[in-house]
């Protein structure tokens, strides 16, 4: 994995330079490992307010509530997290048409070496799928920046909710997962 | 005390300046016959209108936000008390209108029924100007307090079991999907700004 000087990894820098050029100014998340350092950088950047929360199922609420008042708001959670947010991201999108825009870290992409990282990928694509969300991979540092640009602008015409699952060089212990 | 008298209480004070969130079941109908006003969203999500009202209180911490929530609703998502002691935003009033049973699903005992106190939990998580009141009388000025000291604040009013018998007329008409609109324009107008725009034809 390349890293900045500082030893910031690069894909970190640039995921948290991407929110920034697409008008992102709040970031819920649940912090986990595979971007841990892109959680450390939210929360000492003064352009974004970062809220950690105890569980993913606070996450959608703050980003619907973010967005009907002209917010943007990315939630972000390991891709097991989507299990616990399904019920309120089900009831905002389903009943109310809300838009938000969620980053998962992909635990147990081809390659996993720990047995329980596997369940969370199984579950990953059927929920993202049974909820109806639009998702795109990103393997490459140099994919970041467009694709929030791209899910934001999908999220909001939609009026639905739009997803982005990070792995590879875009993720911390994933390099086998590149291509 | 009962909740509509909780909600004739603290309506006279939210200004039209004030955005805010409201819990599911009969306190959408109360709201709506009492302040019909498109300041409010209707959120449908149990759990979720602290939350929601959270993520508008950061988004604009200029304005007054206030989150109509229930005890099912707390208790559904009690870590957000703890996401909310560790923000405390300045803008948010929470009320959660607390009659210890799930009233709208015919009334069995939620926790607060039995041995659960959501101010304490809350006061213990974190928040700050945590009240639990009793009375009618006491809600109006309390909530204008909480509402003008430039604080985050959390009320529980204790309210007797019993929705309010609007008749059908008198019931919110709208949806959830009409609900997001009619809020969303109405901030559009409030702060003058584009939220949802519509379609480039390119």
């Amino acid at each position: 994995m390349n890293a900045n000087s500082d030893g910031m990894p690069e894909y970190a820098r640039i995921f948290v330079d991407g929110l920034k050029e697409a008008g992102v100014g709040l970031v819920t998340a649940l912090p986990e490992s595979l971007l841990k350092s892109v959680y450390r950088l939210c929360a000492e950047d003064p352009d974004i307010r970062y809220i950690p929360v105890t569980n993913e199922g606070e996450m959608p609420g703050i980003c619907a509530g973010a967005y009907c008042v002209g917010s943007r708001a990315l939630m972000i959670m390991e891709n097991s997290g989507i299990r616990q947010a399904s019920e309120p991201i089900a009831r905002f999108s389903f009943r109310s048409a809300i838009p938000m825009v969620m980053a998962l870290s992909y635990r147990g992409d081809f390659g996993e070496r720990n047995f329980w990282g596997h369940n969370h990928a199984q579950t990953m694509e059927p929920m993202l799928n049974a909820l109806r969300i639009p998702f795109r991979y990103v393997r490459r540092v140099e994919q970041i920046k467009p694709a929030f640009v791209r899910a934001f602008a999908h999220a909001d015409a939609s009026q639905w909710p739009a997803a982005l699952v990070f792995s590879g060089e875009c993720a911390e212990g994933v390099d086998y997962a590149a291509d | 005390m009962r909740r509509i008298e909780v909600i004739r209480a603290i309506a006279p004070l939210v200004t039209p300046e004030d955005l805010l969130t409201t819990s599911l079941g009969a306190t959408m109908d109360d709201w709506w016959n009492h302040q019909p006003a498109d300041n409010a969203l209707f959120v449908g999500t149990l759990g979720s209108v602290t939350t929601t009202a959270l993520g508008m209180a950061v988004s604009m911490p200029h304005r007054r936000v206030i989150a109509i929530e229930s005890d099912g609703g707390v208790l559904f998502n009690l870590g957000v008390l703890c996401t909310l002691g560790a923000e405390r935003p300045a803008n948010l009033t929470v009320l959660v209108m607390d009659n210890g049973i799930y009233e709208s699903i015919g009334g069995p005992a939620t926790h607060t029924g039995r041995n659960s106190d959501i101010a304490a939990m809350a006061e213990a998580a974190g928040c700050i100007n945590c009240r639990t009141l009793t009375a009618a009388a006491a809600v109006g000025p309390a909530f204008a307090a909480m509402l003008d000291d430039g604080e985050f604040g959390y009320m529980v009013a204790k309210i007797e079991p019993g929705a309010h018998p609007w008749p059908v007329d008198k019931k919110k008409p709208t949806d959830g999907v009409e609900d997001k609109y009619r809020f969303i324009r109405y901030v559009e107008r409030l702060e003058n700004k584009t939220i949802h725009g519509g379609a480039q034809h390119y």
